[in-house]
């Protein structure tokens, strides 16, 4: 237990270190995402996605076979959540794939053209009466018996799940020395729109028909995104929150429709991420070339970015490497078709150049693919620990710390029913109103930001 | 090029108002349709044009097939049998490879040939080895575009060429894949003649293909 814990810090704080871009011994080894993890455990992906008892033994397998890598998440999706609510938004292996074929987004339209007013007026209230609706199958008559049992079933469930992820990550905390590489999630405003609401072609129209609209509902959505955001990151703000970035790639937008809609709001939101005493994983899907070195504009060492395949992370380092920590270097191609050769003398350049002063982590394109092969992998990190030392020991001092940095106020938390019209509902209070009011406003909060869940 | 329309010069600027009006002109002073859509295409064509040079992005790409849709629902009451096939500069067949569901990138992709005159023959997404095969038989494509979103597709495209060859027609069509995870090291493992980095490209080595 007390190696396990020194086992732990040590790895947390070269992970920590090197997204501050302070001095660390060598360059740490820690994916976002690690499907190859999931694969590696020999469940199928189907058992993966449903059956979460294996999750902590899928979890102590790997760690012990690669005891090297510094931080270890794999798994998000939970199958019976799914199902219970009908979520539609997405093909499930077992279910709606062969077993061991992954898990697929299906894109599509859930939120209309003519309804950006009633998203930006009243976020809460678009999303039952709108987007849930049709996102899940079971509320097709909402207020049904049905839909009724849905819902109570989804929130039994949403605690089940919390339960169960609470002691996965002390599990891999105390018993395997494990942090995690990222907990927690918040999507660019303009993503929230692109990926579950307006689909793809309905946002890359809207912006050509109707741009002010966009504009607004990407800055109406911020407070509810960060308090989404910041209710299921680490209440010790050790791990970063993950930002996937999707859409924000060339040759997605034009750098100017990046300008005008993308960033301003992405900005917005990571600072006040950033303001509440967190750090951020961002993964800049596809290639972030013409854009990234607006990761210049926010604070140093707090944004670690994930360059995917398709960016060059040569020209990543050179142009915002001073002033964030990247990750990535070897792409989905290389880890499952190439070989341990051409492993090790990619990993070499990567250190000799990406890692030289720091701020670099070892990773694939964003994750490790499911089907990376056993050998690859290991030849990432043996040629890690070769060409990534910088030194033997690490000073970075661990950030851990259950409260926000002193004068920060969260954004305002969007509620259903607001406590004053329950207090007056109930008339006179005989009683301590504090008692009441807390636990009152404490599941409206949760329940608010819940419905922000199902979007993507 | 010759100088363009009316009609494809708003297409080009994505002017969705001026393109319905124009349309509707044309056909109030019956114009043929199968006119209306060789002017269409030349501003697709002008599209992927500034989309090579950087001017255009995916965004426009996708919005200017949205405004050609809108077209073609006007025009399909006014369209006869015999214009369907008319002139087509070859036959191009395209799907989403098995296991994957992702098709905003091959869509592109098809409108994309449509607008260079193609005859696109769309399988759609999961298509499974069988069909991509089949249809190059039964259509004597020229040219076959395989799509993927995700990684674990590689030994489907390759399960895809190596049918192909089973066939007896490997020899016959040139097969390009497109799409994320792919490069030219994938492309040289699942034996495709080509990569292309992005839907222009595409159009690019079918119109190489077909001369």
């Amino acid at each position: 237990m007390e190696d396990k814990k020194k086992l732990f810090e040590e790895r947390l704080k070269r992970y920590q270190g090197a997204i501050a871009l302070a001095p660390v011994d060598r360059v740490p080894i820690a994916a976002g995402a690690n499907y190859f993890a999931e694969t590696y455990s020999g469940l199928t992906k189907q058992q993966f996605v449903y059956d979460s008892s294996k999750w902590m033994e899928a979890d102590k397998k790997f760690v012990e076979d690669f005891p090297e890598v510094d931080a270890l998440r794999s798994g998000r999706i939970w199958g019976p959540l799914h199902d219970i609510v009908g979520y539609n938004m997405y093909k499930l292996p077992g279910r709606d794939l062969p077993p061991d074929v992954q898990f697929q987004f299906i894109e599509g339209e859930r939120m209309k053209a003519d309804e950006y007013d009633l998203l930006i007026s009243n976020p809460g209230q678009f999303l039952l009466e709108r987007v849930l609706p049709r996102v899940f199958n079971e509320l097709k008559e909402p207020g049904s018996m049905r839909a009724h049992v849905a819902f109570l079933k989804a929130g039994m469930a949403q605690m089940y799940l919390a339960g169960a992820m609470k002691q996965r990550a002390l599990h891999l905390q105390n018993e395997l020395g494990m942090p995690q590489p990222m907990v927690g999630v918040m999507l660019a405003p303009f993503d929230m729109l692109a990926d579950g609401l307006r689909g793809l072609k309905g946002i890359m129209t809207d912006i050509h028909r109707r741009p002010d609209k966009v504009l607004e509902a990407c800055d109406a959505i911020i407070p509810d995104m960060v308090n989404a955001a910041l209710a299921t990151a680490d209440p010790l703000r050790r791990y970063p929150i993950f930002m996937p970035l999707h859409r924000g790639c060339h040759p997605f937008l034009s750098p100017k429709q990046f300008d005008t809609f993308y960033w301003p709001s992405l900005k917005k939101a990571m600072l006040m991420l950033i303001d509440a005493g967190y750090t951020i994983r961002a993964f800049l899907e596809g290639d972030w070339s013409p854009n990234w070195h607006h990761m210049r504009e926010l604070p140093k060492g707090k944004v670690l970015c994930d360059i995917d395949g398709p960016g060059d992370i040569f020209k990543a380092k050179a142009d915002f490497g001073d002033c964030q920590c990247i990750a990535g270097g070897l792409s989905d191609s290389l880890l499952i078709l190439g070989t341990p050769d051409e492993i090790r003398e990619r990993v070499r350049k990567l250190c000799e150049v990406v890692g030289r002063d720091g701020g670099f982590i070892m990773n694939g394109g964003c994750c490790i693919p499911y089907d990376a092969k056993p050998e690859n992998y290991r030849a990432m990190i043996d040629a890690t620990l070769e060409y990534g030392r910088y030194s033997d020991r690490t000073d970075f001092e661990i950030q851990c710390d259950p409260n926000p940095p002193a004068g920060w106020k969260p954004p305002k938390a969007g509620v259903i029913t607001p406590w004053e019209v329950k207090k007056a509902e109930l008339g006179h209070i005989y009683g301590d109103e504090e008692l009441i009011k807390g636990p009152w406003e404490m599941f409206e909060r949760m329940a608010y930001n819940w419905l922000w869940a199902w979007t993507w | 090029m010759a100088e363009l329309t009316a009609l494809a010069k708003a297409l080009v600027e994505l002017d969705e108002e001026q393109v319905m009006e124009l349309v509707k002109q044309k056909l109030d002073a019956g114009e043929p349709a199968m006119n209306i859509i060789k002017e269409c295409n030349e501003g697709m064509a002008g599209i992927g044009k500034r989309f090579e040079d950087g001017v255009y992005f995916l965004s426009e790409l996708i919005f200017s097939a949205e405004i050609l849709q809108n077209v073609m629902a006007e025009l399909e009451p006014h369209l006869k049998e015999s214009d369907q096939k008319a002139e087509s500069r070859g036959i191009v067949v395209l799907g989403t490879v098995k296991g994957d569901i992702h098709d905003i990138g091959k869509n592109i992709v098809a409108t994309l040939l449509t607008g260079a005159g193609f005859e696109v023959v769309d399988l759609g997404v999961d298509v499974p080895t069988e069909a991509f095969v089949e249809k190059v038989k039964e259509t004597g494509a020229k040219v076959l575009g395989m799509s993927a979103l995700l990684s674990f597709t590689y030994p489907e495209m390759k399960t895809v060429i190596d049918a192909l060859k089973d066939a007896g027609i490997r020899d016959k069509v040139t097969v390009i894949i497109g799409g994320a995870p792919c490069n030219e090291q994938v492309r040289e493992f699942v034996g495709a003649d080509y990569y292309a980095i992005d839907a222009v490209t595409g159009v690019n080595i079918s119109k190489q293909v077909y001369g």
